[in-house]
């Protein structure tokens, strides 16, 4: 639900609800209606409706979050409004009943509406939102989700994904970013939206210090404020020479990366990556949206190609990675990263003359577990 | 009993944390008082006479161990010591400050409870029957389907600013021991001809100053269509509920304006509207509620109760006890315990911290680590065997909680009244103190038997003195107290409301009016007749005159 | 004569107006005042939610509490005349 600044003043000028005006227009029209009106004329007239604003009386008057529910169920495809009396509490009912945005009253906080927005992760009862109910996530819970998402989505601009990631699972959303080449893109889509949801960065002790630099270059940039360093724990124990990714990267990518990011894995169902079918090797068929081990991972750029991703760059005077310059087209850690040419992946620099493709953060962790004992043995 | 999952927990929490929010805002200045009133009454905060009250969930009167300790903890930590239970099987804490109430709820949240609507006009805490699940009249457990109403109704975002408060029980027995039809909707398990199960559907009873007895709105509800018709009940009182006069706000006045016909009507209208599909009850849920609420695993029944009949030939105290206290229990060799909540000249419904800690014992040892909380204000171990009884009896007696007067005179139903209440006209605990103290001879109580003595402090009437077999009402008349008293009401499936029966008596005179009419029962009723039948057969006449005698 | 009282928004407790402005739990520091001035304090109350719940003025005489008042603001200054909040003051 978007959240209109007050001073937008949408709908105070609209003409209030009337069956004269409906019965003799043809014109898709905007109208203002009070929460008491009654449905049954909007309904009837709802093809022609191309905007309600619903004015609330008082805060405490809730027959506006019934009248959203019976036109939408009705058919009401217009765009519904919310005006009025309004507080941040009724943020996430308006957006539950089917309104499309809210007008915030003069003086109110867009920031506590918009934490207001997001108080509530999951909702028990169906409502007009269609939100996946926690009954249904409970029985058939994320693999449905995932694809009535997909279905619905698949085709979808990246902000589209990126909005209903956010929208649909507030506060259970994180981004998982290497702040490598491409990384800017994803996380301003992000930040367009909101820019305080927390970005995981997998700090391997093994990135290039311009990767570092660019992390906190970026973090400025774009506003980020909530930019997450995830260390491997017990590194000394596990790899003391710091050597292990020269003899078994499987195992150091499971210290560095697997380990750290399953240690927040409790704290958000949601992760959206920077990945791309145009990445090649296993991500050719990557869709929007899939589920990893329970947990789902957003992939709003999954379709785009490399002449758009350079076009956002531009358009949106995003900075670039140093090392771009020098021809590495996929950043991880130094040790396993090298530049890639032109008629390679760009992810064939990653683990280059190795049997390895993915860290295995990306990779359900028993397959993770299963290949280290694999080449182990 | 049912117990939490991630998607329970986490909704929890983020309540909690919204909460905090808020009484941030309030604190700091961003929330007026006004516009905070209604988010702190939807978690349970009111402010009375001296301070802050909290009134904790207690869905459908089900706890255990570790959750009445909590409530124990709670009351030691951030109160006085002590807690009231309801006649909706809450428990209100009376003097928590506002700043705490945050790091209460935490740690409420812990055991899995909560304080979400337990105030405010919407979908409130459901109630059941003390009974459920042991009673043999039963024809389900209400408990799964009190939860998934639970859990539709949390943060329902249509139901949330409705007229008024919105309360629901379910019963599933056709004996009604809830006061099912003093509820906004009251729902009884039934099966239809072909064994199908599906509910009664009974809407627009309540208390306050226009009080109604329920109506059956429909004779059958499928199962599977119970929410689709909750909301269709719930979408017309929110459109066409009044909310320009508080007193009229409530569903029944909506049901009764309207016509029951009229009202019955609209709803089907508006339950034809609704789509099916995504309201339908999810059967898998269901299911996997139901597994929680699995019969215990209980001991068979040994030929004889050793130690029941012993202590029963020996102890004329235990025998009592036994009469009053027990409820049968379908499992053969076992029994429902009430722990009644009425000492003599004690506040009807309070514990202190170390009586819920001990029975929390006792929960733990003999009854599969349950309690309950029932609508008359006492706690009941679900599921106590026989033979475990006399050991009971004795551990209760040594936490003052052995009182064996469950179901008779002296179990007096009372509402806080003016001692802590800021909407009452007149104090309810001293009158229910003294008439305790008056009708405490055992001998006379259990001659007298069944008999049910609501108290109220106000027309609001929460301690639903409408429905007392006598009830009584404070007023206030020019700063004095006042207490007018009703004769007839009745809170089961013959539910009515009771008649004043005339001028009002003042405070000391009410303890021995009532003794009065109980004698002038006892002299005029039929073999096996309960006071209430026999104030039925008369009318109220005789009772009456037993009130305005001359002393 | 009138006496201030209100809840104090942080914990609830119920306070009146003392002398030299000051906020008392204790009724008997409670000041009267005549009309105007009562009117213009709780007027100053209103104006701090921040500190107060619910002020309002109540009708008293040098005697005490008058007489419609007197029952229910005697229980606010003296707490519950019964139950266990007796035993734990
Ligand atoms: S990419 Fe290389 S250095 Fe980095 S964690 Fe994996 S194996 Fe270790
Ligand atoms: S009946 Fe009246 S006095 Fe008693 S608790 Fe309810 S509102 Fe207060």
């Amino acid at each position: 639900m978007r959240l209109l600044e007050a001073g937008e003043r949408f709908g105070a000028d609209l003409p209030e609800i009337g069956l004269d005006e409906l019965a003799g227009s043809n014109a898709i029209v905007a109208l203002r209606a009070g929460g008491e009106t009654e449905a049954a004329p909007i309904l009837a007239a709802r093809e022609r409706i191309g905007r309600l604003v619903v004015a609330f009386s008082g805060f405490k008057d809730g027959r506006g979050f019934s009248l959203a529910a019976i036109l939408r169920e009705g058919g009401f495809q217009g765009e519904l409004i919310a005006t009025g009396d309004l507080i941040p509490d009724h943020a996430p009912m308006l957006a539950r009943c089917g309104f499309d945005a809210a007008e915030l009253p003069v003086g109110a906080s867009v920031e506590d509406w918009r934490r207001a927005l997001g108080s509530f992760s999951a909702a028990y009862q169906p409502a007009a939102d269609h939100a996946a109910t926690v009954w249904a996530r409970r029985g058939a819970p994320l693999k449905a989700q995932v694809e009535a998402l997909n279905a619905e989505l698949r085709d979808a601009p990246a902000s589209e994904i990126v909005q209903a990631a956010l929208t649909r699972f507030p506060g259970r959303v994180a981004v998982l970013s290497s702040f490598g080449a491409e990384a800017a893109v994803g996380l301003h889509l992000v930040a367009e939206q909101d820019a305080s949801v927390p970005v995981l960065f997998l700090d391997t002790d093994r990135h290039f210090i311009p990767t570092l630099d660019y992390r906190d270059q970026l973090t400025e940039r774009l506003g980020l404020t909530d930019v997450r360093s995830l260390r491997p724990v017990e590194a000394e124990t596990h790899d003391p020479k710091g050597d292990l990714w020269r003899s078994n990267p499987d195992a150091c990518c499971d210290l560095r990366k697997v380990k750290p990011l399953a240690s927040v894995r409790p704290d958000f169902d949601v992760l959206i990556t920077g990945r791309k079918r145009i990445h090649g090797g296993t991500r050719l068929r990557l869709p929007p949206f899939e589920l990893v081990e329970g947990q789902i991972r957003v992939n709003p750029l999954a379709n785009w190609s490399t002449d758009e991703i350079e076009a956002y760059f531009d358009a949106n005077t995003l900075p670039r990675h140093p090392l771009t310059q020098g021809g590495y087209r996929s950043i991880g850690c130094w040790p396993c990263t090298q530049p890639s040419s032109e008629d390679e992946d760009a992810r064939a620099g990653r683990w280059k003359g190795l049997d390895k493709t993915e860290c295995g953060i990306h990779m359900p962790s028993r397959w993770v577990a299963e290949e280290i004992a694999r080449r182990a043995s | 009993m049912y117990r939490y999952d991630e998607f329970d927990s986490r909704l929890v929490a983020e309540r909690i944390e919204q909460f905090s929010d808020q009484v941030a805002r309030r604190l700091d200045g961003r929330l007026t008082e006004d516009q905070f009133k209604p988010l702190r009454l939807m978690n349970g905060v009111y402010l009375q006479l001296h301070a802050y009250m909290l009134r904790v969930a207690i869905p459908y009167g089900e706890l255990n161990a570790a959750r009445l300790r909590a409530l124990a903890d709670i009351a030691r930590r951030y109160d006085k010591g002590y807690g009231h239970f309801t006649t909706r099987t809450n428990i209100q804490f009376n003097w928590p400050a506002l700043v705490d109430v945050p790091h209460i709820l935490k740690d409420l949240a812990r055991v899995e409870m909560h304080a979400i609507q337990t105030s405010g006009n919407c979908i409130r805490n459901v109630t059941t029957d003390a009974l459920a699940g042991i009673a043999a009249d039963e024809v389900e457990d209400p408990r799964p389907w009190c939860e998934l109403i639970r859990q539709w109704s949390t943060f329902h975002p249509e139901f949330t600013f409705l007229p008024r408060k919105f309360k629901i029980a379910v019963i599933g027995a056709p004996k009604d021991r809830a006061a099912m039809r003093t509820h906004d909707i009251g729902l009884e398990i039934v099966r239809d001809d072909t064994g199908a199960l599906g509910f009664r559907l009974f809407v627009g009873g309540g208390q306050g100053r226009l009080p109604h007895i329920a109506s059956e709105l429909k004779s059958f509800i499928p199962a599977e269509e119970l929410f689709a018709w909750l909301t269709a009940t719930l979408r017309v009182y929110n459109r066409h509920g009044r909310r320009d006069n508080i007193h009229k706000a409530r569903i029944k006045i909506l049901v009764a304006s309207l016509g029951l016909d009229a009202f019955r009507a609209e709803v089907e209208e508006a339950f034809a509207a609704l789509p099916k599909a995504p309201l339908a009850v999810p059967e898998a849920e269901v299911e996997r509620i139901k597994a929680y609420f699995a019969p215990r695993p209980y001991a068979a029944a040994p030929p004889r109760f050793a130690a029941f009949d012993r202590a029963l030939m020996t102890d004329p105290a235990f025998a009592r006890w036994t009469r009053n206290n027990l409820r049968p229990h379908k499992q053969p060799g076992y029994a429902a315990v009430v722990i009644s909540l009425k000492p003599v000249g004690g506040v009807p419904g309070d514990a202190t911290a170390e009586q819920m800690d001990r029975v929390a014992d006792l929960a733990e040892r003999f009854s599969f680590d349950q309690v309950r909380v029932t609508y008359e204000q006492n706690l009941l171990l679900p599921h106590v065997a026989m033979d475990d009884l006399p050991e009971l009896h004795a551990a209760l007696g040594r936490a003052g909680l052995a009182e064996a007067n469950a179901g008779l005179a002296a179990d007096i139903i009372s509402c806080p009244g003016l001692d802590y209440c800021s909407l009452a006209n007149a104090r309810s605990i001293p009158v229910a103190q003294a008439l305790s103290e008056r009708l405490s001879d055992p001998v006379f109580q259990d001659a007298v038997g069944e008999v049910r003595i609501n108290i109220s402090g106000c027309i609001n009437a929460c301690g639903h003195h409408h429905v007392g077999h006598i009830g009584i009402l404070g007023v206030d008349k020019q700063g004095e107290e006042f207490y007018q008293i009703t004769l007839g009401g009745s809170p089961d499936e013959t539910a009515s409301i009771g008649q004043i029966v005339g001028k009002g008596l003042p405070g000391e005179a009410v303890a021995p009016a009532i003794e009065r009419v109980l004698k002038a029962y006892l002299a005029r009723r039929d073999a096996g007749e309960r006071f209430i039948d026999t104030l039925r057969r008369l009318g109220a006449d005789p009772f009456k005159e037993a009130i305005y005698e001359a002393a | 004569m009138k006496i201030l009282t209100a809840n104090r928004l942080a914990d609830g407790a119920v306070v009146w107006l003392a002398l030299g402005g000051r906020w008392s739990t204790e009724f008997e520091d409670a000041v009267r005042l005549d009309p105007e001035p009562a009117a213009a304090a709780l007027a100053q109350a209103e104006a701090q939610p921040g500190r107060f719940v619910a002020p309002y003025l109540i009708e008293a005489d040098a005697a005490g509490v008058e007489r419609r008042e007197r029952l229910r603001e005697s229980i606010r200054a003296d707490g519950p005349t019964a139950g266990h909040s007796l035993e734990n003051v």
